[in-house]
């Protein structure tokens, strides 16, 4: 099997080598004279990639606005809930033509915590083909479809090698979507009135079912590449102390759905960068949402041990996720070996 | 992640996977497999892993549990430094890593490295296969000799010993060792006992055992019942074995030093009657003179002249140079040749040699010859008649105890000699009354040491070790540290048995081929567990064995006290009515009346050995004629006290 590329950061470049550049403590002083916070000072070589979606407007729903407040404490007892996450992988298996012929790997999975114990609860995966369809020709379109693997299209109006995979790279998304979402559905099923935290945002389980029993749903997203707060609440939101949290306030979903969203930190930062141990959380809007967002942030709290090193993203990536991220990569080794 | 394990009754399911790694392979002797956290599986348990056609048999060796944690440090962070904080909602995930050392292979060749594949636990079918049970459990003529019950991963099954291997002729002996004080090395022996006397094969012949008891009241009641727990009853159950105490039991023990009390712990009343004397005379302890005599006395000159003694003058007509004629067969006639020796000499004018000898040398030869006697009172007698074990009319399936734990060092060095010396030279003629002789002797570390000087009883037991197994002569040794006694006794014992250990013992070189968790289990095995060895194990196994179904030593000494020393009269007495309730002691008392005691103890043992219809009639007659006693003074030929033992030249 040819060798998968990764959309998830890699163990390596999450620990990136922290280091004072050539004239970095010159610098440094100078701002710690003017009063601001010291970052890490971690060495990038090359710019971050670009965001897509920057900036969405936000409401604040409490009397204080976007204040924070402090939670209280991690919570004392372990939460009985399920964890979900989901993987995917592509590798570009050929051309014909210039038209590449992807095959897509996608998996998710949702362990369930009991009495501190984690076990699969569900677990889905699907390998597939995408391709620009209409570039390849019928007959070849048929001998794939003839591997047994779904076939599903990436069209394209002009060809582009790059663009053409980028475009396939997005077909695999949506598929991770769906199986997320499937998963979720499934676990939901089986588990009703149990808490289920998603890795992520809650934009994905907007549809149907899902949102109408989205109540025991919690999303919670450790990137931060979408702003919804601007000005003064923005620097409250990145500047929060450990173990506050801000204001609840909320923001618009796909399909005219909304969503209740808070940010809390989990971790001091100072020393490190602006966005260390800092998690937004999302909830589907409903009766008591609001009221519970510090039991909610409480036991988020609590989930900071065990600590998820050494990836990366032990900051904010909460163990039981990463537990289902390590229970994905296995099945993905498995199945990538297997052939 | 803790994977749940099911396992139904009909279809057995796996508890486990193989898997290998290039820096931890699976190889045809090894290797590795996890199982849930949840699981039956310990050191010890036997696991059988299928894979097209070809089936690995293995016992687990070693373990290991751990988690995903990176470093330590980062558990000091997740719990912020706090050791007393409470615990993270979630477990770490962990795993339970085994190693497994390969039993058996089928099929046995093409020699292969362990498929990577389920494991599953072993059927009591696996782990007769997998030790190569089989063999000898199945066919016309099986031969297995229960040992104990495997109970490795919630399941029971026994395991079996081969005759062949265990009493000869293939292989023998058994060598146990384990720390003192948990009863378990006596125990082991005991269970293992009555199980040959249960299911030798009588094809193999008729099998008996000699016991010293060495010390305490270890092998005293080997014929009283004890009570045993269900769980004890269950085994002897599953092996086959009925929990009775050894039906024909003989006890010997020698005197004390007033020659008619036994020393023995098996005094009480009610039990000492069944208890036989041990006496012998100078014709069964002359030809073992080097067990008694050390290097420094038996020069070369000396070991002439006492051999002079053997060949010429002892049991038969002698004649001295002066006229006198004697027959020497007891100490005190052996005395009287001595005196009639010295006195020729002096009266000759000649004090220098006799017979080729130098007198300074029969002189020392006396003085030690003759303080056997002193250094063994009790077992030898001085002109008494000699009481000995029924060499020539073994019992089949009889345990015969000689009870030597009162007696000193020396003393019991001479009886283990005598008695394995006689052993093997009447099997050698086989004459013993039985095929198998079963020798039982503790302390071994003490009799036949790794280091220190070669003495008679060591060459005695590496004699045993390397030639017995020929002659039926098998070995039961038991010792609390294995590392210091002689390699090649140890070596030569076709089946090692280990309780708990010391764990400096297990920290000698002799261990280190087991596996540390092996060895950590060997330092706490509870009481009544065993790990074995045998010629058909390519692994030791572990198995527990039930309380042999005996009174213990403490436990019968607390039921049935020791009986104090009685009067010589009194002991008499006894004597003769353990020989013949019906006898009254007013009889025997009238009959004492005016006897010296050591025409009594002749006697006595006399009527003992014969064993007559009318006791006190014969004892009567044994005593002889009525003689006045009147002081006569000192008798020329009579014993003279020795002065000094140590000076070989005391008058």
């Amino acid at each position: 099997m040819t060798a998968m590329s990764s959309s998830a950061p890699s163990v390596a470049e999450s620990a990136a080598v922290v280091r004072p550049m050539g004239s970095g403590p010159r610098v440094r002083e100078v701002l710690a004279a003017a009063g601001a916070r010291l970052g890490a000072g971690r060495v990038f070589g090359a710019a971050p990639p670009p965001v897509a979606r920057p900036f969405q407007r936000a409401d604040p729903l409490e009397a204080t606005g976007i204040d924070g407040v402090r939670v209280g404490g991690p919570a004392q007892e372990s939460v009985d809930a399920g964890f979900a996450d989901g993987v995917q992988r592509f590798a570009v298996e050929g051309w014909v033509g210039v038209a590449p012929v992807v095959r897509g790997y996608v998996a998710a999975a949702v362990l369930h915590r009991h009495d501190r114990v984690l076990a699969p609860a569900a677990y889905r995966r699907e390998e597939f083909i995408v391709a620009p369809l209409a570039r390849l020709g019928g007959r070849i379109v048929d001998d794939l479809a003839g591997t047994g693997l779904p076939v599903y299209d990436a069209d394209a109006d002009r060809p582009h090698p790059l663009m053409d995979v980028q475009r396939a790279a997005q077909v695999v998304e949506r598929r991770r979507e769906r199986l997320e979402a499937d998963v979720v559905r499934e676990y939901r099923s089986r588990y009703p009135g149990v808490w289920l935290v998603v890795d992520g945002s809650l934009a994905g389980h907007t549809d149907g079912e899902t949102a109408a029993t989205g109540r025991y749903l919690v999303g919670v997203i450790k990137s931060h590449e979408t702003q919804f707060l601007a000005g003064r609440d923005l620097e409250t939101a990145l500047t929060l102390p450990e173990g506050c949290r801000t204001g609840v306030f909320r923001r618009a979903g796909p399909g005219g759905v909304e969503l209740y969203s808070w940010y809390l930190r989990l971790r001091d930062w100072a020393g490190r960068d602006l966005l260390y141990g800092l998690l937004r959380v999302e909830r589907f809007p409903g009766d008591g949402v609001v009221g519970e967002v510090g039991e909610i942030s409480r036991w988020l709290l609590a989930e900071r041990a065990p600590v998820s090193a050494p990836d990366g993203r032990w900051d904010r990536l909460l163990y039981p996720i990463h537990m289902v991220e390590d229970f994905l990569r296995a099945k993905v080794e498995a199945t990538c070996t297997s052939a | 992640m803790h994977e749940r394990m099911t396992q139904g009754d009909a279809e057995p399911q796996p508890i486990g996977r193989v898997v290998a790694t290039e820096a931890q392979p699976a190889s045809p002797h090894q290797f590795h497999f996890w199982t849930a956290v949840a699981t039956s599986m310990g050191i010890g348990a036997i696991v059988r892993v299928d894979d097209r056609g070809r089936t690995v048999y293995a016992v687990v060796v070693d373990a290991r549990a751990y988690s995903d944690l990176d470093t330590p440090l980062h558990d000091v962070i997740a719990a912020e430094g706090r050791p007393a904080g409470g615990p993270a909602p979630t477990r770490r995930v962990e795993i339970r890593l085994w190693t497994a050392a390969v039993l058996r292979q089928l099929p046995e060749e093409p020699l292969q490295p362990v498929p990577l594949a389920a494991v599953y636990l072993a059927s009591e079918e696996d782990v007769q296969v997998a030790l190569r049970m089989d063999a000898y459990l199945r066919g016309t003529a099986p031969s297995g000799i229960p040992v104990g019950v495997y109970t490795g991963g919630g399941l029971r099954a026994s395991v079996h010993l081969d005759a062949d291997f265990l009493l000869g002729p293939e292989s023998a002996h058994l060598n146990i060792t384990g720390v003192s004080g948990l009863a378990t090395k006596t125990s082991a022996v005991e269970f293992f006992l009555k199980s040959i006397f249960s299911h030798l094969p009588a094809g193999k012949g008729g099998v008996a055992a000699v016991c010293f008891n060495v010390k305490g009241s270890d092998l005293c009641f080997l014929d009283q019942p004890v009570s045993l727990t269900a769980a004890d009853l269950e085994m002897y159950h599953r092996l086959g074995i009925d929990p009775e105490p050894f039906a024909r039991v003989r006890y010997f023990a020698p005197f004390k030093a007033d020659g008619v009390n036994l020393n023995t712990l098996r005094s009480h009343a009610a039990l000492v009657g069944d208890v036989q004397p041990l006496v012998w005379g100078l014709q069964e302890v002359l030809d073992f003179h080097e067990v008694l005599l050390n290097r420094d006395d038996l020069d070369a000159k000396a070991d002439a002249f006492i051999d002079f003694l053997s060949d010429r003058i002892v049991d038969r007509e002698f004649r001295d140079d002066w006229g006198g004629v004697h027959r020497v067969r007891t100490f005190t006639a052996l005395e009287r040749l001595f005196r009639a020796v010295f006195d020729g000499l002096e009266a000759g004018g000649r004090t220098d040699m006799w017979r080729t000898h130098h007198v300074a040398t029969i002189r020392k030869v006396r003085n030690r010859l003759l303080n056997i006697s002193v250094r063994c009172r009790g077992l030898v007698t001085d002109d008494g008649v000699s009481h000995d074990l029924p060499f020539g009319a073994f019992e089949d399936r009889a345990l015969y105890v000689i009870d030597v734990s009162g007696m000193d060092q020396l003393a019991q060095d001479l009886v283990f000699t005598r008695v394995v010396s006689k052993l093997r030279e009447h099997l050698e003629r086989r004459d013993l009354g039985v095929d198998r002789v079963v020798v039982f002797a503790d302390e071994l570390n003490k009799y036949a040491p790794a280091d220190g000087p070669d003495t008679y009883v060591r060459r005695m037991l590496l004699d045993i070790s390397e030639r017995g197994r020929y002659l039926g002569l098998v070995l039961f040794g038991a010792q609390q540290f294995r590392s210091q006694v002689h390699r090649r006794v140890v070596g030569n014992a076709g089946t090692t048995v280990f309780g708990r250990m010391d764990t400096d013992e297990l920290a000698t070189p002799g261990y280190q081929v087991l596996s540390p968790a092996t060895r950590i289990k060997l330092a706490t095995l509870a009481k009544g567990e065993l790990m074995v060895r045998h010629p058909h194990f390519t692994q030791p196994i572990f198995v527990r064995f039930p309380r042999p179904p005996v009174l213990a030593g403490p436990d019968g000494l607390a039921k049935f006290p020791p009986a104090p020393d009685v009067s010589f009269e009194e002991a008499v007495v006894r004597h003769l009515v353990a020989l013949d309730p019906a006898v009254a002691p007013t009889q025997v008392k009238e009959a004492l009346a005016g006897r010296r005691e050591d025409d009594v103890r002749r006697a006595l043992l006399v009527t003992r050995r014969a064993r007559p219809d009318d006791v006190v009639a014969y004892f009567r007659a044994s005593l002889g004629p009525r003689v006045a006693q009147r002081e006569v003074g000192r008798v020329a030929g009579a014993p003279v006290p020795l002065r000094s033992v140590e000076d070989p030249y005391a008058p």
